[in-house]
């Protein structure tokens, strides 16, 4: 019934009439037959799941998908890729490289005691905001960091027994940390500590008579209330953040714009500068 | 044939006739000023894409610039021809399926004018400046609403058509239909509102404008085209539909998949991170719907060993559900995170994807409706089957040059801006060939588009071939320059 006017059917075609003709097209249609039941087929199946673990895998990669955490990283440095010859960072000024630095080891190693704002609880922990020892001299300092402190402190107070925090501090986090303390909490010292100030501690710090015991105030006040030896640093001198080394200033590179508040830091790394 | 059965095709046939008759004007005005729009939109697509791989052509116009030239193009494919395309086959469709004549032929046909010139308007103020800049909604802010009047004034027919319907049974192609007749509103009101009303974060906007891109196509271009090819194949064929649960599979897994999908192009933006993956996720998941759609109406056609028809409109079908598989493997394909979601991310990829699925799919599909539809409501057939293969071919070198040109360009392009040493000029010189193949492939385009807009305006003079044999591809040719030898010249 599909076709009832045959092609080149002379007969049909004179008999057509225009009202006939007008419904050709229509009457030559087929009918949509009934939807058939099978059932789904077996490799249809096997590809629809196929599909759907490689969807779930695309969802489990998102890994912390209700987390900011993995697109914002605090303190975010970037490292320059395998291969590639290492793009030096926009230079910061002295203070502020320290001080950054300085906040990291401070947040993973001080907080525990000192707190948050490094005012200690006045018991077992004292305070290092207004502390003499913290902004006195600098070997003084250097010596209670990396050897931990017992008996009196510097306000005569005897708190519990500070443990020595050195084992495995580079001269870059020390000096970081002298710093930071120096110039934060309420603390206004305004010098910077540098790295090689922070090396010639550490040398200090080996060559100590009782080494491996904490430091005792007698101790310190026999042999060392010394500032550590070193060139200093004025706050403003542009170094590297990455190296804290200082950048020379005709070689510096013009400091670009940090990138937008907000920027994917993870997925678009500041590294893309030419 | 016996008289009685013979009585009743009879007045069946004059039932379908007068419905035809009801929806001339309004489809043929859909179908026609939706294929010149698609013309002008292959134009701005060659000159768009001319200038990607030859960025000083036509530079001292400002008309011409990239930035306006681009949008223009990808705006006037949408709601040009993709829109009322799929306007034009939804209102048959629906009056067809519900056996209900169209009472209201002149509302339809005035909004159908409004939209046009809701569109021309659009498109005049994307060239002259006025675009929004946001991707597939730079019409100015004032055309929307218009555009959203006037498609209620269009397709609200076709729900009252489908609620006085005198079966209480419902057609496969009915679901999708009526689905994307539905989502249309859903999701063009949404993200107009809050994109063009509301003051939102530019981010989280960025993110929506996403969404409405893949929703454009998942929750209205690919359903109205499922929707033609599951009436088409049957119809043509005259053979079932396979499987009612494959299709209900299909069907549903669309409708709660596709609207999840779309914030993966915000890969690495800082929105929650949930986000970009599940849209992600949801891409890739897309492919169920489409591959099982396109399984079940590809064994419809192919149940048999009995030799089809060569049909045009069969023809083009069969085409659009090859672009539909296509398009199935693609959206896994450039989804998986780690590798080629971040690979492609700012590539050409997505807009290869974007074309294989409103050109290579929706397209097709729309074309094989039209070849099936304009003969039916004209009361005349096609003038030539030589166009008609002009067109066919044309378009599928073009629009598989164009895919796999972009597809396999974003990769390319998408590597050399992983390696960040080299300076961002080798990007583009990279990505040239490319481009020059698909400037190349939208000239083939515009020239098989030519054909069809050219046949369709013969058409709808009416001076198409009178007859009572349909035009078809293989053995028509002898009959044709009997009766119309001056066609196509």
């Amino acid at each position: 019934m599909s076709e009832p006017y045959q092609p080149n059917d002379p007969a049909h075609s004179a008999a057509a009439t225009d009202a006939s003709l007008d419904q050709a097209a229509a009457a030559r249609e087929k009918s949509i037959p009934e939807n058939g039941n099978q059932p789904i087929s077996l490799w249809t199946t096997v590809i629809c799941g196929a599909v759907l673990i490689v969807a779930g895998l695309i969802l489990g990669y998102g890994g912390n998908r209700f987390s900011y955490n993995s697109l914002f990283r605090d303190g975010y440095v970037r490292t320059a890729p395998p291969g590639s010859v290492a793009t030096p960072l926009p230079p910061k000024p002295a203070l502020d490289a320290y001080m950054a630095r300085g906040k990291k080891v401070f947040e993973a190693k001080c907080i525990v005691c000192h707190g948050p704002d490094a005012k200690g609880n006045g018991v077992t922990f004292p305070s290092l905001v207004g502390s003499a020892w913290a902004n006195g001299e600098t070997e003084r300092f250097a010596m209670i960091v990396l050897n931990g402190l017992q008996g009196p402190a510097s306000n005569g107070k005897t708190y519990g027994v500070m443990t020595p925090q050195g084992i495995g501090m580079t001269a870059e986090e020390l000096a970081g940390i002298m710093t930071y303390v120096r110039n934060h909490f309420g603390n206004t010292k305004g010098d910077v500590i540098t790295t090689e100030m922070a090396k010639a501690a550490i040398n200090i710090s080996a060559a100590r008579k009782n080494s491996g015991q904490a430091v005792t105030a007698a101790e310190l006040t026999a042999d060392h209330v010394n500032a550590l030896p070193g060139k200093p640093v004025a706050a403003t001198t542009l170094v590297d953040p990455l190296t804290l080394e200082p950048v020379p200033s005709a070689a510096a590179p013009p400091v670009t714009a940090p990138p937008a508040a907000g920027a994917p830091a993870a997925a678009t790394p500041a590294a893309k500068v030419p | 044939m016996s008289s009685a059965p013979s009585a009743t095709a009879l007045s069946d046939a004059t039932l379908r006739a007068g419905i035809d008759r009801s929806l001339r004007h309004p489809v043929m005005f859909f179908l026609t000023s939706g294929a010149a729009w698609l013309a002008v939109s292959i134009l701005l697509a060659i000159v768009a894409s001319i200038k990607v791989h030859y960025p000083g052509f036509m530079d001292e116009c400002p008309y011409a610039s990239y930035g306006r030239v681009f949008p223009a193009h990808i705006n006037t494919l949408i709601y040009g021809w993709g829109f009322q395309a799929a306007f034009g086959v939804v209102i048959w469709l629906m009056a067809r399926m519900s056996r209900q004549q169209c009472r209201a032929a002149g509302t339809i046909l005035t909004a159908g004018h409004v939209w046009n010139f809701g569109v021309l308007l659009g498109v005049l103020g994307i060239l002259g400046g006025a675009g929004t800049g946001m991707p597939w909604m730079e019409f100015p802010r004032f055309v929307w609403p218009a555009l959203v009047l006037s498609y209620f004034a269009i397709v609200v027919w076709s729900f009252i058509q489908f609620r006085v319907r005198d079966s209480d049974k419902s057609y496969i192609a009915q679901w999708y239909l009526l689905a994307a007749m539905i989502w249309f509103p859903w999701f063009f009101i949404t993200a107009n509102g809050l994109l063009h009303w509301s003051t939102g974060h530019p981010v989280m906007a960025a993110g929506i404008n996403a969404w409405f891109r893949s929703a454009v196509v998942f929750l209205f271009f690919i359903p109205v085209a499922l929707g033609a090819a599951y009436y088409l194949a049957p119809k043509l064929t005259g053979r079932p539909i396979p499987s009612l649960t494959l299709a209900r599979l299909g069907f549903w897994s669309l409708a709660v998949v596709a609207p999840w999908a779309g914030m993966q192009k915000l890969a690495g933006a800082p929105l929650p991170v949930f986000l970009p993956y599940l849209g992600a996720a949801a891409t890739a998941l897309l492919a169920v719907p489409l591959a099982t759609a396109a399984i079940n109406i590809l064994r419809t056609i192919f149940s048999t060993e009995e030799k089809l028809p060569k049909s045009p409109a069969l023809h083009f079908t069969l085409a659009g559900l090859i672009g539909l598989l296509l398009l199935a493997v693609a959206a896994i394909a450039l989804n998986l995170p780690g590798s080629s979601l971040q690979l492609t991310q700012f590539s050409i990829a997505g807009y290869g994807f974007d074309i294989l699925a409103i050109y290579g799919c929706f397209s097709f599909i729309m074309f094989g409706a039209v070849y099936f539809i304009v003969p039916r409501i004209t009361c005349r057939e096609w003038l030539s089957s030589r166009l008609i293969n002009m067109h066919f071919f044309f378009s599928a070198y073009g629009i598989v040059a164009i895919a796999f040109g972009a597809l396999f360009g974003g990769f390319i392009q998408g590597s050399a801006q992983e390696a960040w040493l080299q300076p961002w000029e080798t990007v583009t010189e990279v990505v040239r060939p490319y481009a020059a193949v698909s400037t190349f492939a939208w000239c083939v385009i515009l020239f098989s588009n030519i054909f069809f807009f050219f046949h369709l305006a013969l058409m709808w003079l009416r001076l198409g071939r009178r007859g009572a044999t349909p035009t078809m591809l293989d053995s028509a040719a002898a009959d044709l320059t009997a009766t119309g030898p001056q066609a196509g010249h």
